[in-house]
């Protein structure tokens, strides 16, 4: 029997009936390996992506010396270790010049994970660095050149010791973005310390021990280390990596596995289309095979095996698929990713296996497996009726199935309750509305001409089998459109986020009295900059008069800590009110506006009282208003503002924010000659980063969306190949009654087109409600309706099903008659 | 026998000898098919008792009455009912394939030769015309040697002299191998070459010849 499985096979792969049962398969396997390939790999990536802005695995700092027997313990464990050591200091050039910097020795292994990197000149052309300077050299951050007028070769003091510049330092991965205390950096070699004598018992320093290997050892070590670390010590790890290049990227995931998941159900319900086309077909073979004497059983291990044949082929035709996705999207990131996509494992392909199996088991086998109990007495008498009627169990098996596998595959229970409330919506209204419909087009049928009249009695006559044709065309449509309109928001939300002029540039420590020349200059200059802000260094102390722990461990959220505060008469641009009401610009009272993240963590709300210490001076507080803000902005943002009379006493320097093109930034160095005291912060290598990676995932995305639409466009030949037979038989019957080309294919469009609208209708009702759900519950994203998909849905609908239709049965009016009967 | 509410045979008593040849005549719908299904175990009657040598049909479930049928009936139906996946030699193979015969292959060609079709073994049904399909469906149905055949309107679908080429080879085929042969038609030409001839109508036995 195992030949008639293969030939019987090979002979309906020739008549075209297992195409769309396979390339369901191959797709549903391909899609659902490689997106979870993908995301495997890149969620690897983004572990040593974080690990690179620690410049290691694991860092410990604290403003003491750290122990050297955590150093011998990590090298005994095989860790690779490094040691800085920050502090701020002056630097010396000539007889005048100096400037407070902010100086960091390295170890020679430093750093641990991704790139230091330094150019020859200020500001010149950036290049990776090995390592950081060697003894008795020293790299200056680029402004420092204008600031103490020196060049590459001459030398400069720090503390007793002098050094020679040797070239710029530009970025290190662990630069962080802390705006306190940022002086232009000063790079030199950790053995030099010493000789300066800089630094001292007392002095604001920072000590760091940098630990990088093997991912187990690193846990080990830090399980080992955590117990001894006493106040002032802190163990940094993943987790304090860069938090915004992540939540565009989580977006990106929850974006790919929400596509994986909908690849899933469209292939399923593609699967089982094809599956129940070709048991219908097989009936006769079936009750030939029972005439001679083929038991159930045998029928059944028959089918069996054909499809696990069939299955198998798939599968790995589908794992094949998957790898070449993945291959591909690495392809798109390669020059962009700053380190190498990690293994995937053979996860994503069991996992693309895993529902080959399921798809084949709860919508594949069920109509085969009724095959077996087809009547042998067809062979006698063709018009018996069909055995394989989809039961109800059936549909529950399927629906169950697609639910688990959407959850196993998404990880998110969320998620799959948004797409199954979109479908439930769309089969739910789909039945009423179809149903009503057809039932109301008798009375248009009347009063239309005679191609119209045909396709309305068509409609009319496979009312229900037409009602679920319409819902299995609007759930295609409807995840098609879900698909779209969350990509579509997704990139716009990005590009928004962080458009062309994102201000790439801070300026902090502005003097209240060179806040006009500032602003004047950049006007000059033709820089569009962020309003100039007021900022306040202070501390909180306590809430509601209850002092806050003093502490440094800053896993605690309630404690005593330094911010920035500022004051403004109106909500910032960018910031929205989640709670409480704005001051009124002219209000004397002591009034405090929140961060909402700030005043969670805080456990504060309206009406608190918070108190504060600005200087050496308490200042108490009400909380007036709730504010959230995008961080990622990259403008001036604040956890405190407060209203301007209340801080008027207070020392005050200014920030603002800008955008500088790369080729206009020697325009720096002019400003840092006119302004030796305000501070330059350069971003834009980071947001650059941030801007190329968005752009790769968007990428990645378009690419993922086009597989998903040949899934979709898979599910809509599928239905209409479902429904060509009996539309052909009674074409051809009409043919043969002398009926004109036009009237028999005018006919099938205007039905197909008709089904198509009534799917388009339903899945862009559906589409709306499961967006909804998908953009508030689970991609934490404002949700706004979308009229665009209106008109969108209805044609493409139409059009779409109205095409695929008249394309299937192209072959009723090229095809004598007779010849179509006899095969039917 | 009764079906639901419709009667569709009634009070039908016969008996057919060991390698006896029967025709079954009588007009479209008077229920000759349905005679013929119930006695070839493809239908189950809902009264009556249908038996085959020592084996009472009724008494088998569908499971059983295939393996019964694969066993000892052979079928030749109006419409051929060859697989279309599979070659004329693999047709006439499947059953001997279902029953686990070993030589299934010498034994399909060896039956494929006797109905002059030799050259046509590794041919698909469509390539051949309705005469030879109808012998490569002869071929099939002696092929798994049947203590009784059962042909259903077996010239139905050819011309005349097609016709009573393919019966002339049935006959044939049929003395040799000492099979019983029970056809349902309603060409009098053919049922005359039976040895004896049922009429029925209207689901009644009416005259037996």
């Amino acid at each position: 029997m195992s030949m008639t499985a293969t030939r019987m096979l090979a002979r309906d792969w020739r008549g075209g009936e297992l195409g769309v049962l396979v390339m369901a398969l191959v797709l549903a396997v391909g899609t659902v390996a490689g997106i979870s390939a993908f995301t495997t790999r890149l969620q690897s990536a983004l572990e040593q992506e974080s690990h690179r802005f620690l410049a290691a695995d694991a860092v410990v700092r604290s403003s003491r010396d750290l122990p050297e027997a955590w150093l011998r313990e990590a090298r005994g464990r095989g860790l690779r270790l490094a040691r800085t050591l920050s502090f701020p200091s002056m630097v010396y050039a000539g007889e005048e010049a100096m400037y407070l910097a902010s100086v960091k020795a390295v170890s020679d292994e430093y750093p641990l994970r991704g790139e230091l990197t330094r150019s020859e000149e200020p500001f010149g052309e950036i290049r990776p660095a090995r390592a950081g300077p060697g003894p008795g050299e020293v790299w200056l951050d680029s402004r420092l050149f204008p600031l103490l007028d020196v060049a590459v070769g001459q030398r400069v003091g720090i503390g007793d010791a002098e050094f020679t510049v040797t070239a710029a330092a530009r970025t290190e991965p662990d630069q962080g973005a802390s705006f306190y205390g940022y002086g232009p950096r000063v790079l030199m070699h950790y053995g030099d310390i010493p000789a300066t004598g800089v630094v001292q018992p007392g002095s604001r320093v920072e000590y760091r021990q940098l630990y990088a290997g093997e991912p187990e050892s690193v846990t080990a070590f830090a399980g080992w280390l955590k117990p001894q670390l006493v106040n002032g010590q802190s163990l940094l790890d993943v987790n304090d990596g860069q938090p915004g290049i992540g939540s565009a990227l989580k977006r990106a995931e929850s974006f790919l596995l929400l596509a994986g998941s909908l690849a899933v159900v469209l292939a399923g319900v593609a699967i089982a289309l094809a599956a129940r086309r070709f048991s219908e077909r097989h009936n006769d073979y079936v009750a030939i095979m029972k005439s001679l004497g083929a038991t159930s059983a045998a029928v059944n291990r028959l089918y069996g095996r054909s499809l696990l044949l069939l299955g198998a082929t798939a599968t790995l035709a589908g794992c094949l698929l998957g790898w070449g996705l993945q291959a591909m999207f690495f392809q798109l990131f390669a020059e962009q990713l700053p380190v190498k996509p990690g293994p995937s494992g053979l996860r994503p392909y069991a996992i693309g296996s895993a529902t080959s199996l399921t798809c084949l088991l709860c919508f594949a086998w069920p109509p085969l497996r009724r095959l077996a109990q087809a009547s042998p007495l067809r062979v006698l008498r063709r018009d018996l009726p069909l055995e394989n009627r989809r039961t109800l169990g059936d549909y529950s098996l399927g629906l169950l199935a697609v639910s688990l596998l959407m959850w196993w595959y998404s990880g998110d229970w969320r998620l799959t309750l948004a797409v199954l409330a979109g479908l439930a919506i769309t089969v739910a209204l789909g039945l009423c509305l179809a149903l009503t419909l057809l039932r109301g087009g008798r009375l248009v049928g009347m009063s239309a001409g005679s191609i119209w009249r045909l396709a309305l009695a068509g409609l009319q006559r496979r009312g229900t089998a037409n009602a679920l044709q319409v819902v299995i065309f609007a759930m295609a449509i409807m995840l098609l459109l879900v698909l779209l309109l969350v990509r579509t928001s997704l990139i716009d939300e990005w590009q928004m986020q962080l458009p062309e002029d994102t201000p790439n540039h801070f300026i902090i420590n502005i003097g209240p009295e060179q806040v006009q020349a500032v602003d004047q200059m950049l006007r000059q200059q033709q820089i569009a900059s962020e309003p100039l802000y007021p900022m306040i260094r202070g501390r909180i102390m306590s809430v509601n008069g209850e002092e806050l722990p003093q502490t440094e461990d800053r896993t605690q959220d309630r404690r005593q800590r330094e911010s920035n505060f500022t004051w403004s008469t109106t909500l910032p641009g960018d910031n929205r009110l989640a709670a409480g009401r704005w001051w009124d610009p002219e209000t004397t009272e002591a009034l405090v506006s929140l961060e909402s993240g700030y005043a969670e963590r805080l456990g504060v709300g309206i009406g608190d009282t918070l108190g504060f210490l600005v200087g050496s001076r308490p200042l108490q507080a009400t909380v007036a208003s709730i504010r959230e803000l995008e961080w990622q902005s990259m403008r001036p943002n604040f956890f405190l503002i407060f209203p301007p009379r209340l801080l008027a006493d207070y020392p005050a320097t200014f920030m603002t924010s800008f955008h500088l093109e790369a080729s206009d930034k020697r325009f720096l160095n002019r400003f840092i000659r006119e302004f030796p005291t305000v501070t330059v912060i350069e971003m834009d290598v980071v947001v650059e980063q941030v801007r190329s990676i968005v752009r790769q995932v968007s990428a990645a995305i378009e690419l993922v969306l086009v597989v998903i639409l040949a899934a979709g466009g898979l599910v809509l030949v599928a239905g209409v190949q479902a429904s060509v037979d009996a539309r052909m038989q009674e074409s051809a019957i009409l043919r043969a009654l002398g009926a004109r080309r036009r009237l028999v294919l005018g006919g099938l469009l205007i039905e197909f087109a008709t089904l198509g609208l009534f799917a388009g209708l339903l899945a862009t009702v559906a589409a709306e409600l499961s967006v909804y759900i998908l953009q508030t519950w689970v991609m934490d994203m404002h949700y706004a309706p979308s009229p665009r998909i209106w008109p969108a849905g209805l044609v493409c609908g139409s059009l779409l099903v109205g095409g695929l239709g008249v394309f299937s049965c192209r072959k009723v009016v090229s095809s004598p008659p007779l010849a179509l009967l006899r095969e039917l | 026998m009764t079906g639901g509410e419709l009667e569709i045979l009634k009070g039908i008593s016969l008996e057919i000898k060991s390698g006896e040849s029967v025709a079954i005549v009588g007009a479209s719908g008077s229920g000759k098919s349905t005679l013929l299904g119930l006695l070839a175990g493809l239908d189950q009657a809902s009264g009556g008792r249908v038996v085959i040598g020592d084996t009472d049909l009724g008494q088998l479930d569908e499971d059983g009455r295939a393996l019964f049928r694969g066993r000892e009936v052979g079928f030749v139906f109006q419409s051929f009912q060859l697989l279309p996946a599979l070659t004329a030699l693999e047709n006439v193979m499947l059953p001997l394939e279902l029953q686990g015969q070993a030589n299934a292959r010498e034994q399909a060609a060896h039956y494929l030769e006797r109905v002059e079709l030799a050259e046509r073994v590794s041919h698909y049904p469509r390539q051949l015309s309705g005469g030879e399909q109808q012998r490569v469906a002869i071929a099939r149905a002696f092929a798994a040697r049947p203590t009784i055949l059962f042909a259903d309107e077996p010239t139905g679908n050819l011309d005349t002299r097609t016709g009573s080429h393919i019966i002339d080879l049935l006959f044939e085929l049929n003395r040799e191998e000492g099979t019983t042969l029970v056809l349902v038609t309603h060409d009098q030409t053919l049922a005359a070459r039976c040895e004896r001839r049922l009429c029925i109508e209207a689901g009644e036995l009416v005259a037996a010849a």
